[in-house]
């Protein structure tokens, strides 16, 4: 089977670059599979997990924001922001989903925010308690 | 003996200075290092974004928004200043406030309204001593900008664009060209001037002409994402090239530094030791002068 090449980079800097066999990734409506000879794409992103496979090992990401671009055998993936799952901790993420969702929504600017927070912090949690269940 | 403990004593107090700037220049050599690491990796996403549009532009959309369109009046600025938290580097503050003064002279006269927003203490305090006072100061973008602390800003600078609150926003800062070369520039961000894929396009359009892309959703809604991006690209790369430039400009201030008090430091060990030589030999001369005088 080929292999792709997987790059993840942020605004700050090239978080990876490896050879690849699969790539999970979260689109604005949903996750999107990239295995090789996948057509060229480029598609906006959401908030959720970034899962990158090659061989027996798995690379986990939350990202959020930004865009995949695959030409070729080449996954870019410019994410506005991108945590390594081990780095995110549950019970933290939950307290912040908590302060997000009683925050107070006057304008429906100010709601749109919040939920906007809330579901970026639902994301959050979930990557976190997928990659606590994998280790 | 007066002369030449005076002169020694200068010589102390220049060789104590000399290691304060040695010091200093070894502190911003390790910083400047980091961060230009910080720029080239920052400039990874920088390409990327730059070939996204470009591969939009050859889908054969047209490449329009609001944050490109140029106004037709313009009443409202930003004035966005990016000095140094500290001094003790050269012309570096000075050119940035020298030719920001300029512009702001400049919109003064022109626009309605304009807002002042400056990072750094000494911009600060030189506007302070003009007696002007900045609509926002920051003075947290030390010489390690991070791209979360930018975006803050870059979202309520797009926010006020795009509600018409502001008209255009100029950024002064130091734009790093090469490792001899750094000047203070002026340049509009917003609306930007171009999403920087025009001027490559005639070159490269082969190889990716015959690529179809499938859009998801849509051509168009990535055009909606990518321009404000790269907006905030861009006043990364404006935050992170004045962080480069400020460590070059101290480095190369305190080198000078050194090596003119190196020099000073040869100078006055040579007055130091004729003023010695004389005395001693005054000394001489007086007790031959008294055994002579004791002999007659």
């Amino acid at each position: 089977m080929s292999e792709m090449r997987c790059i993840v980079v942020t605004p700050e800097e090239t978080l990876r670059d490896t050879p690849a066999e699969f790539v999970a990734l979260p689109l604005y409506d949903g996750e999107i599979g990239v295995a090789p000879g996948h057509g060229p794409m480029i598609g906006r992103l959401g908030a959720g997990e970034l899962r990158i496979t090659a061989g027996d090992r798995v690379w986990r990401y939350y990202v959020e924001g930004g865009f995949v671009e695959v030409l070729g055998d080449v996954v870019s993936v410019l994410a506005g922001q991108a945590v390594p799952a081990e780095a995110l901790d549950e019970a933290v993420v939950l307290e912040e989903l908590d302060t997000a969702r009683s925050r107070k929504a006057t304008t429906p600017d100010l709601m749109a925010q919040r939920d906007r927070a809330v579901a970026q912090y639902r994301a959050q949690a979930r990557v976190a308690r997928r990659a606590r269940a994998e280790a | 003996m007066a002369k030449a403990r005076a002169l020694d004593r200068r010589r102390r107090s220049i060789r104590n200075i000399r290691k304060i700037t040695r010091t200093m220049e070894l502190i911003s050599t390790a910083r400047f290092k980091r961060a230009m690491d910080r720029a080239t990796a920052a400039s990874a996403y920088t390409d990327r974004i730059i070939k996204v549009v470009r591969d939009l532009a050859q889908s054969g959309l047209e490449v329009s928004h609001p944050l490109l369109a140029p106004r037709e009046h313009v009443r409202r600025g930003v004035l966005l200043i990016l000095s140094a938290n500290r001094g003790m580097c050269g012309g570096y503050n000075g050119n940035v406030l020298r030719l920001a003064h300029r512009r702001l002279a400049e919109w003064k006269t022109q626009l309605e309204e304009v807002r002042l927003d400056v990072s750094g203490k000494r911009g600060i305090s030189a506007f302070r001593f003009r007696k002007i006072a900045p609509d926002e100061r920051f003075t947290h973008f030390e010489d390690r900008p991070s791209f979360g602390e930018v975006e803050l800003l870059a979202n309520r600078y797009l926010d006020w664009f795009e509600t018409g609150r502001i008209d255009q926003l100029d950024v002064v800062y130091t734009k790093f060209e090469s490792l001899s070369r750094q000047t203070a520039v002026k340049e509009t961000l917003l609306p930007l001037a171009g999403l920087g894929a025009a001027d490559e396009e005639n070159g490269n359009n082969r190889s990716a002409a015959e690529v179809q892309y499938d859009f998801l959703p849509s051509a168009r809604a990535i055009l909606d994402e990518v321009v404000p991006t790269s907006f905030k690209v861009k006043l990364l790369k404006c935050f992170l090239d004045a962080a480069v430039s400020e460590q070059i400009a101290r480095m190369m201030a305190m080198k000078a530094a050194t090596e003119n008090a190196d020099q000073m430091i040869s100078h006055l060990s040579m007055a130091y030791n004729r003023a010695r030589q004389g005395q001693i030999t005054s000394e001489l001369l007086e007790v031959i002068g008294g055994a002579e005088a004791l002999n007659e």
